[in-house]
């Protein structure tokens, strides 16, 4: 059986405006509010309120025979408690009407792991508290910021023993001969891993509406006929998974409604159904249908999903980003240490990964992804207003103010 | 005595550094009873007639074609102007046929006059051939100043920087006016040596046609002898100065740490990786400092990736552009100005930074060291002489307030009346001759 795991990842940042250098001591007012709200009511316009009417119209046609699971980062649950309550409710409402599965993360959707495992802890555990609240769930699997994984990963999450399976991204530097349909186990063989397979899942995400690729349009039935042909043939009858993992956003906004994106969502299950080797499948059955004791992968640096290098080097490749991280991690401790709860929640907003992103370089020039993403003209200008805000911050911390 | 006055700046409109010395000389010659007639880059045929001390503020404008002045009625300023949205700011667009034109009418007009002088003036023409933004920008200027001037009565010419000298040589070859062309800075400083060919050009041309060159400083007067060969006898030195405009004077922190100050362009005439050089050796002994670079240019986008690999988490900030009242919220947080100028004609900033009692330390490569005495005088590369003036000042906080005193005493002391006296004598002295 080839279990198909549909994962999208739901989350929106709290943007910074651009706070000037003599700004600092006078205003602390530090987010862009406008630009974050109008950006969510954007996204939920074009991509949540359509995608989710669609999905739970599938959930009930299927009757459970179509599932799919969210990580829901705190950040845009905020945002949406704030500015957009019905879409909030329109989640709600999948989780209840029980196709969804939710996942863990870290609240800020940061890159805590990398810097401190008590904040990365602290702030997982947050994110468990806030599903709980929010919907009523109690994830058992996780999923780091941007699939970023290592060995240590690993360790740090088994601090959290409700955790029993941890997604990331197949690169091919650690799979090598191996083929992310398997599953697998961390080094520490504590964690079942499930390896996004990025050829496909990027067809959907990236590819869908490009039209100088060779097989654009991407129709339904091409892309499953691409899934019946992939190597299934698996003798001692081993259950595989095809991990399809993207952003929500894929749906209506990074690929619009015009391009029949939707259209393609809305007939996959059928498509799929209609084989009798293929199926939908959450995560958390992995537990149950593994019918074969997984190989242990190693995975000493860590992989992520972005970019075509699948390392950390979105965010940290260049000296603004260091420069901008390493203060903000450090300035995060502090403020914990001086118990200056009232400046951390802002302090944690700032750990929020897609900070850092808008500061990369590496494909500024070509106006490839990054800008796309980028509320900022430049990476230095992202650089500059972080460090003022960070600025501010640590004066108010240091004059007890 | 009136004079023809030709800039590239003047407030409210470009307010560079040459447009406030402009101002400030300006005025002050007005107080002395000097008229001016002022044309700067407008995009109709308009100058600006003053008269009295406060025209340099309300800028009175005129239209020398009667017929464009009778419909517009008489008296309107720039700021009525600018209120309607109509000109002002952007350039004289009319394009390359006037360019053209300007040339024939001069033979048409003047055939004997110009075969004569068509050496000096086909160079100056071929020189403002290119196709670059800004050499185009000069003609459109050159031609509007051409036409509006030819109207005018004046005495003499007054050129300041290269961007008008071909204005001005033009005017005097055909008016028979005397010229002085102002050197506010000269290419080799704003490139760091040697720069632009035809830049170069234009202020050899503006120097050796011109009657007297007024130079900022002696250090500038020496650029010109030696780098230009300049007829030494031709040149007069006219100090810069500066007038306060700020009304809050005395300090305001932004920061609690001893503030360390850049301001100004970031291109490579200012210095600004020595400055960061500075910042990160000082950042490695002593941690009760800040340092902030002020302005935008070429170089920051380099000195931003730079300084942050110093990794000073929040000790280096970059200000970016900056507005008046900016510079002077900026200016009264600062405790320490340095001025790392690879080549600085004059340096009015530091003047500045001391009145509102800045300790400066300012590079020897410059003209404001001829003229001040409370501040440190260092060469622009010397980082551990800069270094070690930094860390004495903020572990001596006692030493800090006393040359912040004594610097703000002696800011005091400079007016533009002074400079403008000097002026007015060159105007004087070439009238005569």
């Amino acid at each position: 059986m080839l279990h198909i795991i549909l994962y999208f990842q739901v989350h929106q940042p709290y943007r910074l405006r651009p706070y000037r250098a003599l700004h600092i001591g006078k205003s602390h007012h530090y987010f862009d509010d406008e630009l974050n709200r109008s950006i969510i009511d954007k996204v939920s316009d074009k991509c949540y309120i359509p995608a989710n009417s669609i999905l739970k119209e599938l959930i009930d046609k299927f009757e459970g025979r179509f599932k799919v699971s969210f990580s829901i980062t705190g950040t845009l649950v905020e945002q949406l408690r704030e500015n957009r309550p019905d879409v909030l409710e329109s989640f709600r409402g999948l989780v209840q009407q029980g196709g969804v599965e939710l996942l863990g993360e870290t609240y800020y959707h940061s890159l805590s792991c990398l810097f401190d495992e008590e904040e990365f802890l602290e702030q997982v555990r947050r994110h468990s508290r806030l599903l709980e609240e929010e919907f009523g769930a109690r994830p058992v699997t996780f999923r780091n910021t941007e699939l970023i994984y290592s060995d240590s990963i690993s360790d740090f999450v088994s601090e959290l023993p409700q955790f029993r399976i941890i997604l990331t991204e197949g690169a091919d530097k650690i799979l090598k001969w191996r083929a992310p349909l398997y599953a697998y186990k961390s080094y520490n063989r504590k964690h079942l891993l499930l390896l996004k397979y990025y050829r496909l899942s990027d067809d959907i995400a990236f590819r869908f509406s490009d039209r100088s690729w060779v097989e654009h349009p991407l129709k339904v039935d091409k892309f499953v006929d691409w899934i019946t042909k992939l190597p299934l043939v698996e003798k001692e009858n081993k259950n595989l998974y095809l991990n399809l993992f993207m952003d929500y956003e894929t749906f209506g906004e990074h690929q619009w409604s015009d391009t029949g994106i939707f259209e393609f969502i809305r007939h996959l299950p059928e498509c799929v159904l209609k084989k009798d080797f293929l199926s939908f499948a959450w995560p958390s059955e992995m537990i149950d249908s593994l019918n074969y004791e997984p190989e242990s992968l190693s995975v000493p640096e860590p992989v992520s999903w972005a970019d075509t290098e699948r390392d950390l080097s979105a965010w940290l490749s260049n000296s603004l980003q260091g420069n901008a991280m390493k203060t903000s991690y450090d300035l995060l401790e502090r403020i914990k240490e001086r118990g200056r709860s009232d400046l951390l929640e802002i302090a944690r907003r700032l750990s929020t990964s897609d900070l850092y992103y808008y500061m990369c370089t590496k494909y500024f020039q070509d106006g490839d992804v990054h800008k796309y993403f980028s509320p900022y003209s430049s990476p230095e200008d992202a650089y500059v207003y972080f460090i003022n805000v960070l600025a501010d911050l640590e004066k108010r911390m240091e004059e007890g103010t | 005595m009136r004079v023809l006055t030709l800039t590239w700046e003047f407030p409210p409109l470009f307010t560079g550094g040459l447009g406030m010395a402009c101002y400030g000389i300006v005025k002050a010659l007005l107080r002395l009873g000097i008229e001016v007639d002022l044309i700067i880059p407008t995009k109709e045929e308009v100058y600006f007639p003053l008269r009295k001390e406060e025209d340099a503020d309300s800028l009175p404008l005129s239209f020398p074609d009667p017929g464009k002045r009778k419909k517009r009625g008489g008296k309107i300023t720039i700021k009525e102007i600018l209120e309607e949205g109509a000109i002002v700011g952007a350039y004289y667009t009319t394009g390359e046929r006037v360019w053209e034109r300007i040339w024939e009418r001069i033979w048409e007009e003047e055939p004997l006059e110009a075969y004569r002088k068509s050496s000096s003036l086909d160079n100056l023409r071929q020189l403002l051939s290119g196709d670059h933004f800004l050499f185009q920008e000069v003609r459109r200027y050159t031609t509007l100043a051409f036409g509006i001037a030819k109207q005018l009565d004046f005495d003499v010419i007054h050129a300041h920087d290269w961007l008008t000298y071909p204005a001005g040589i033009l005017l005097k070859e055909f008016s028979g006016k005397p010229l002085a062309v102002h050197m506010h800075a000269t290419e080799f400083d704003r490139a760091g040596g040697p720069g632009a060919e035809g830049i170069h050009h234009i202020e050899y041309l503006g120097i050796s046609l011109a009657d007297r060159v007024i130079a900022v400083s002696g250090y500038t007067a020496n650029m010109l002898a030696e780098r230009y060969r300049a007829d030494k006898r031709k040149i007069r030195v006219a100090h810069n100065a500066f007038a306060l405009s700020g009304k809050e004077k005395e300090k305001k922190r932004l920061f609690k740490e001893i503030t360390i100050l850049f301001l100004g362009r970031i291109t490579i005439q200012k210095g600004p990786d020595y400055f960061l050089e500075v910042a990160r050796r000082v950042l490695e002994k002593e941690k009760n400092v800040r340092f902030i670079v002020g302005g935008i240019g070429d170089m920051q986008r380099q000195m931003l990736h730079r300084s942050a690999s110093f990794a000073p988490g929040t000790k280096i900030l970059f200000a970016g552009f900056l507005k008046r009242e900016e510079v002077e919220e900026i200016l009264r947080a600062a405790d320490i100005f340095v001025m790392p100028s690879v080549s600085e004609p004059f340096g009015i900033v530091t003047l500045e930074a001391m009145s509102y009692g800045a300790v400066a330390i300012v590079s020897r490569q410059s003209g404001i060291v001829e003229v001040v005495k409370n501040v440190y005088k260092v060469d622009f590369w010397d980082i551990d002489r800069i270094v070690s003036i930094i860390l004495e000042l903020v572990s001596k906080p006692e030493k800090l307030r006393e040359v912040s005193r004594k610097s703000v005493e002696e800011a005091k002391k400079f007016q533009w009346e002074e400079t403008a006296r000097k002026i007015a004598d060159v105007y004087k002295e070439i009238k005569e001759r």
